[in-house]
């Protein structure tokens, strides 16, 4: 979901009051909107803040393997001697779910795996696929939906009807026959990295009709707009004023819609993973942390809190972000 | 975008004649009408292929989806004849249809039962035509649906639109923490608490009694349903508070509430007028295709609080590989999905002048 | 919620109680105070020796809850091991369990006969004699021809699949019989090994002695059914009550009531007190919520009895006085690991036995819930089983993984450096995953990677019940359960090990076994009318099972089940594997 806001960034015909409206308006010409929404950015703390924690979280999961030596944890390696056997359940032994100095977050019940190990590896799944189906989304559902708005006709009929009818399927069900079929035919069983592929394609092809219909309903309403008229009397090609002219328009709602695109995803990807058609263990993922920590929630509430407040974290953050960059974003903002 | 006043249009399908002709409108409900068959037909088609394209990309024979433990080949055989797997693809589709629409009788051993129109074929769990489980169970779903919406639409809006005039403010960032702890939150995991809490530690609420129904008892009908419709309206109030929100700082930022504001209109009039009615607009797009994401909620919601309701059917068919109750589910959710999608591009009409029908 | 899983319906079968002979009979060596003549009082475990809080006090209403439907209440298609015990209360077979604790509930009893039968002819004949006055709910008579047909509808798989089919195996000898729908006799009762010279005698002609015959006749598809009021498939929605019970009102998914049958001769059963005068069983969806209301009270006994969620669990087990109305006994169900001898490299045994010293026990009986959910199983007969033993040739028993001989049977294998292969689970039965991670966990402290395959549970006869499946996606391990449907070596094992039982689907000979010394003694134990004979031969096959390293056994599963205190005549059955909900009666009468 990146590239919009690139585009953005290039956009030069930012409206004049919007340029007026930036607050230390020493040069007005020459500045464009992508430097006025980041000036404006950095006096919004909290999305500024909600950025940063994005950022910091990308690096974390990035940075995992190097995180886990640091602290010398491995993810997948048993401490069930840290366990206490006496109520049958594999809690952790001692308070917050077993922390200590040597297990930053303590250990998952039943196995008394790494808990701190297993969140920063799981940041690192989560997010590829949140990310990735999110990419997905977006850029099919710009696609086809700026496709069916402006060209209109049998190929918007075509497209408003698959939107439709993929909207009005049970997504899980649709979810679990693909998954279940798809990696031992394709890419074998072993490793991770095809279910995540998979994955990404299944969450992302569900999410694309939502981006899909905003994006045809706003190119629908720009397009007999007057800065389109202008543009088209002037002689611009079709490319240039999908591009140009309403790509840009677009930017704002793309981005709302993402932003809460990638929390839900994640959510999808605990959904799947509870199911078992999501990350094949011991790879964690913290949707899957969190499905089985709900059974703990009364014996071992830390274990549910953690990875409960890492995707509640993120979420937020990107919220934040997302809010305070649309803001900056908007031409008659101030 | 200064003089055309942006706000996002309704999708609006094809050209635009007038609206207020009643020819006019009769005419796109009944071309509408018409496209929700179609669309009923290719769920259908979609759904059919999948199921029998699964057991084929496996490599295994589908009716060995639904034996047990004896997979002997008697069993298996009056399983394929009871379900009809022994005909070749495209008859069992045909049948099918002809089901949906003239009723079919199945025959196995001494049970010809007859299934009436609209025949969704019998559920190989209950032995009961799936079509009277569903209508049965259906007011279930419609009341989780309509209390749940109601609240999030409530609610979602009515912050969305404080959070848009307090921008920033500590009410904006604390609406729109708590909207986003809703959308981050399993709905299994927000179930599973409010009932412990008000139910079994605060005591609040009785235990629901999954037996009542609206007519039978009111007071505990509506107990029974008072967790469940916060529960999903947590799950989706957030997006419609964030999008609230964004919409109404765009319309705040038109020209014509500046002018309505010059013109010296009160405030109040400013908000609830003009601006709400053009908020209104997206809300409503997303609104037609929440009720599409709602049967996912409510597989879980029905799961978690233990109502009967079409999320029931839904989940139990999954994992029974009751295929006639799956295909059934689909079909009943999409075809009201695609008719509530319908009533929204109407009501587009009413709130939006702008919007033609056509 | 609990999953769906008729391969492990633990043994349970309609039965009787015996209230006059009186509660501490036999079984009762509790050492938690259960003992004495008055039976016991409610103490941790109490009911699994003895009968806690016995009473003949009649009245109330007996609410049982359930996370799962019942498959059927068809008597001839139920599978599920709480629907045989449901079945208690509405059908009635020729014999039947005592309703006892302890061993004491294994022997059969007459129940529709007037005594157990008389066997003839070398073992071949069975003849039964009914007792007097038997009448279904409608007031009709209850005939040998009734049985007869009962037993018929089994054959009618095409129409009534899913059920036991033990009777097939029985008295079809070569008829083909294809059920009654299909029978071409007017009254519908072809089959020709069973014979009603009246209606109230009914003889059986075997072809061979079978020492395991009386408990297929104990089954739900022993019973009798009133052809006026057979419509196949539909039956399971109405069926006609034999007990004291009849059904009103199911509806699939959400439950239904039992109601006192009017019909029902208290004179002609002993076998059932019959206390409360209404059961209901009601279905939910979401377990924790079940625990909260059992908590409560509002609900009396989760009858599906596999045990209380994690976090009732540990409620439960912190305080002392809800501890006290728990049983949690071993049933005759083993939660193991299958090894496949058609997956390479596990057509050697060495590589087979390289996983039996790897595993650590201890984590899987960790992974399906610790102490309070299983024993650590050293081989694969449970101890309620005739001719178990301790038999434990890899010391499972010590808990421990044994790196050093698992290094040495690779070794031998010439694997030195382990192999790479594919652990299957069932994704529905979490505690299935949980012991699969556990199991690869330990594999690669010896280098074998294992990569776990999980699969939807109900699909289990297409994927792991296929070989050629199983072969194509190289799963060497198998992550399962299996319970008993009777109390005999053969109602256990010999479906899992028994090498001419391998089929293309529905396979549960996961491990390709086919053995000539075990099928032999497979057939000498079934032949044998001496149920000693029959043990000693399972005594065998189940150490040569272990020497062949065929299964990592895991553990013998046992539940955590908490019942409302105000429930009398509590007992753990062991023919059921559970309470014996049939012989509960009300405290309070409510």
């Amino acid at each position: 979901m990146t590239a919009p806001i690139e585009t953005t960034g290039s956009v030069a015909e930012a409206p004049p009051e919007a340029v007026l409206a930036g607050a230390s308006a020493k040069q007005i010409e020459g500045r464009s909107l992508g430097r006025i929404a980041w000036e404006r950015l950095k006096r919004d703390k909290v999305a500024l803040g909600g950025g940063i924690v994005v950022v910091l979280l990308l690096l974390v999961g990035a940075l995992a393997p190097v995180l886990c030596a640091l602290v010398g944890q491995e993810p997948d390696i048993f401490h069930t001697d840290l366990l206490d056997a006496s109520l049958g359940i594999g809690t952790p032994k001692g308070a917050f779910g077993g922390m200590s100095s040597t297990h930053l977050l303590g250990i998952d019940p039943t196995y008394g795996r790494d808990i701190f190990s297993r969140i920063v590896y799981g940041a690192q799944i989560s997010l590829i696929v949140a990310f990735g189906a999110a990419a997905l989304a977006v850029v099919i559902g710009v696609l086809l939906g700026m496709a069916a708005g402006f060209l209109g006709g049998w190929v918007d009929s075509f497209i408003s009807r698959t939107m439709d009818v993929l909207l009005a399927f049970p997504q899980l069900l649709f979810s679990i026959a693909l998954v279940s079929v798809v990696p031992t035919k394709l890419f074998g069983l072993s490793g991770s990295g095809p279910r995540i592929l998979v994955l990404i394609f299944v969450i992302g092809f569900f999410g694309w009709p939502y981006i899909g219909r905003i994006v045809r309903g706003q190119t629908l309403s720009l397009r007999e707009r007057e800065f389109v008229e202008a543009a088209r009397s002037l002689g611009a090609g079709r490319v240039h004023i999908l591009l140009k002219e309403l790509l840009p328009n677009l930017v704002a709602p793309i981005l709302v819609y993402t932003t809460l695109m990638i929390p839900t995803n994640i959510l999808n990807e605990a959904a799947l993973s509870f199911l078992g058609v999501g990350v094949q263990p011991p790879t964690p993922s913290w949707g899957q942390m969190l499905s089985d920590s709900v059974q703990y929630y009364t014996v071992d509430p830390a274990y549910m809190v953690i990875p409960g407040l890492a995707i509640f974290i993120t979420v937020l953050s990107f919220n934040l972000f997302g809010d305070g960059l649309r803001d900056a974003l908007d031409p008659k903002g101030n | 975008m200064k003089a055309g006043r942006v706000r996002p249009a309704a999708p609006t399908r094809g050209g635009r004649p007038t609206a207020g002709q009643p020819t006019a409108v009769l005419l796109y409900i009944v071309r509408r009408l018409l496209n929700v068959v179609v669309m009923l037909l290719v769920v259908a088609t979609i759904t059919f292929g999948i199921f029998f394209l699964v057991p084929w990309l496996q490599h295994t024979d589908p009716v060995l989806r639904y034996v047990g433990k004896n997979a002997n080949p008697v069993a298996i055989e009056g399983i394929k004849v009871k379900l009809g797997l022994d005909k070749p693809i495209y008859e069992q589709f045909w049948l099918y249809l002809k089901g949906l629409v003239a009723g079919r009788s199945y025959n196995n051993g001494p049970d010809t039962t007859w299934c009436p129109a609209p025949c969704m074929g019998i559920s190989t769990q209950t032995q009961t035509p799936v079509w009277g489980q569903l209508t049965g169970d259906f007011p279930v779903t419609a009341w989780l649906a309509a209390g749940a919406a109601t609240l999030w639409l409530v609610f979602g809006v009515g912050t969305g639109v404080l959070s848009a005039l307090r921008k920033r403010s500590v009410l904006d960032r604390v609406t729109m923490v708590t909207a986003l702890a809703g959308v981050s939150l399993p709905v299994y995991f927000t179930g599973l608490v409010t009932s412990a809490l008000f139910v079994y530690n605060l005591g609040w609420l009785p235990e629901s009694d999954p037996g009542v129904t609206l007519a039978d008892d009111p007071v505990a009908w509506f107990q029974n349903m008072l967790l469940p419709w916060i529960t999903l309206a947590f799950l989706f109030a957030a997006t419609y508070a964030r999008l609230t929100r964004a919409t109404m700082l765009d319309v705040l930022g038109e020209d014509y509430i500046r002018t309505a504001r010059a013109k010296g209109l009160r405030e109040g009039k400013v908000i609830g007028k003009h601006a709400m009615r053009a908020t209104m607009t997206p809300v409503l797009t997303v609104f037609g295709m929440d009720l599409g994401g709602l049967l996912g909620g409510a597989i879980l919601t029905e799961n978690v609080f233990n109502l009967h309701g079409l999320g029931y059917d839904a989940l139990n068919g999954i994992t029974k590989n009751d295929l006639p109750m799956i295909m059934g589910v689909t079909l009943f959710a999409a075809f009201f999905i695609v008719m509530a999608n319908l009533i929204v591009d109407l009501l587009y009409a009413v709130v939006d002048p702008r919007v033609r029908l056509a | 919620m609990t999953t769906r899983n008729k391969a492990l319906a633990a043994a349970a079968l309609v039965g009787a109680l015996a209230l006059t002979t009186s509660a501490c009979s036999g079984g009762s060596k509790s050492s938690d105070g259960g003992s004495g003549k008055g039976g016991g009082s409610s103490t941790f475990n109490a009911a699994a020796t003895s009968i806690v809080n016995p009473s003949t006090k009649k009245g109330g209403t007996l609410k049982l809850w359930s996370t799962q439907d019942v498959d059927s209440l068809d008597p001839a298609i139920g599978y599920y091991a709480f629907v045989w015990d449901l079945q208690r209360f509405y059908t009635r077979t020729l014999v039947n369990y005592p309703s006892k604790p302890g061993k004491d509930g294994l022997a059969l009893q007459p129940d529709l006969a007037e005594a157990m039968p008389t066997i003839t002819d070398g073992g071949k004949t069975y003849t039964f004699k009914l007792k007097q006055g038997l009448k279904f709910e409608d007031g009709t008579p209850i005939t040998s021809k009734d049985v007869k047909y009962g037993i018929e509808r089994v054959f009618a798989q095409d129409v009534i699949p899913n059920g036991p089919i033990y009777l097939i195996g029985d008295l079809d000898q070569g008829q083909k019989y294809p059920g009654p729908y299909k029978d071409k006799d007017k009254d519908k009762l072809g089959l020709k090994s069973v014979q009603t010279p009246d209606d109230s005698t009914i003889v059986f002609k075997l072809s061979q002695p079978n020492s395991d015959f009386l408990y297929h006749l104990a089954m739900g598809g022993g019973a009798p059914v009133p052809r006026a009021k057979d419509d196949g498939a539909s039956y399971a929605k109405h069926p006609v009550s034999s007990g004291p019970y009849k059904i009103q009102g199911y509806v699939a998914n959400k439950g239904f009531e039992m109601v006192r049958n009017p019909n029902w001769d208290a004179s002609t059963d002993k076998l059932r007190p019959a206390l409360p005068d209404k059961v209901t069983f009601t279905v939910t969806s979401n377990a924790d919520d079940l625990d909260s209301r059992l908590l409560a009270g509002s609900v009396d006994i989760d009858a599906g009895q596999r045990g209380v969620q994690t976090a009732a669990q540990g409620k439960i087990l912190r305080t002392p006085k809800l501890k006290a109305s728990t049983v949690d006994a071993p049933a005759a169900t083993i939660r193991y690991i299958s090894l496949q001898t058609k997956v390479k490299p596990f057509d050697n045994v060495n590589c087979r036995k390289a996983v039996e010293y790897a595993i650590n026990p201890t984590d899987q009986q960790t992974a399906r819930g610790g102490q309070w959910a299983g024993k650590i199983a050293t081989s694969m007969l449970p101890p309620s089983i005739p001719g178990s033993d301790n038999y434990d040739p890899y010391n499972l028993a010590a808990g421990k993984p044994q790196i050093d001989k698992a290094k040495q049977a690779l070794a031998a294998c010439g694997k030195p450096n382990g192999f790479s292969t594919t652990i299957a689970a069932r994704s529905t039965s979490p505690k299935d995953v949980k012991q699969a991670v556990a199991a690869q966990a330990a594999l690669k402290a010896v280098g074998i990677t294992a990569n776990v395959f999980q699969y939807d549970g109900s699909q289990s006869a297409s994927t792991v019940g296929s070989p050629a499946f199983m072969h194509s996606h190289n799963i060497g391990l198998n992550v399962f359960g299996w319970g008993s449907d009777y109390p005999t070596g053969s109602g256990f094992l010999s479906v899992l090990i028994d090498g001419r039982l391998i089929s293309k689907s529905g396979n549960n000979n996961y491990s390709e076994i086919n053995d000539p010394e075990i099928n032999g003694w497979i057939d000498d134990a079934a032949k044998s009318t001496d149920p000693a004979a029959a043990a000693a031969d399972y005594t065998k096959i189940n150490h040569k099972v272990m020497d062949l390293a065929l299964y990592v056994p895991g553990v013998v599963e046992q539940s955590l089940n908490y019942y409302n205190p105000r429930l009398t005549n509590v007992m753990f059955s062991q023919p059921l594997g559970m309470i014996d909900f049939s012989a509960l009666g009300l405290s309070d009468g409510k």
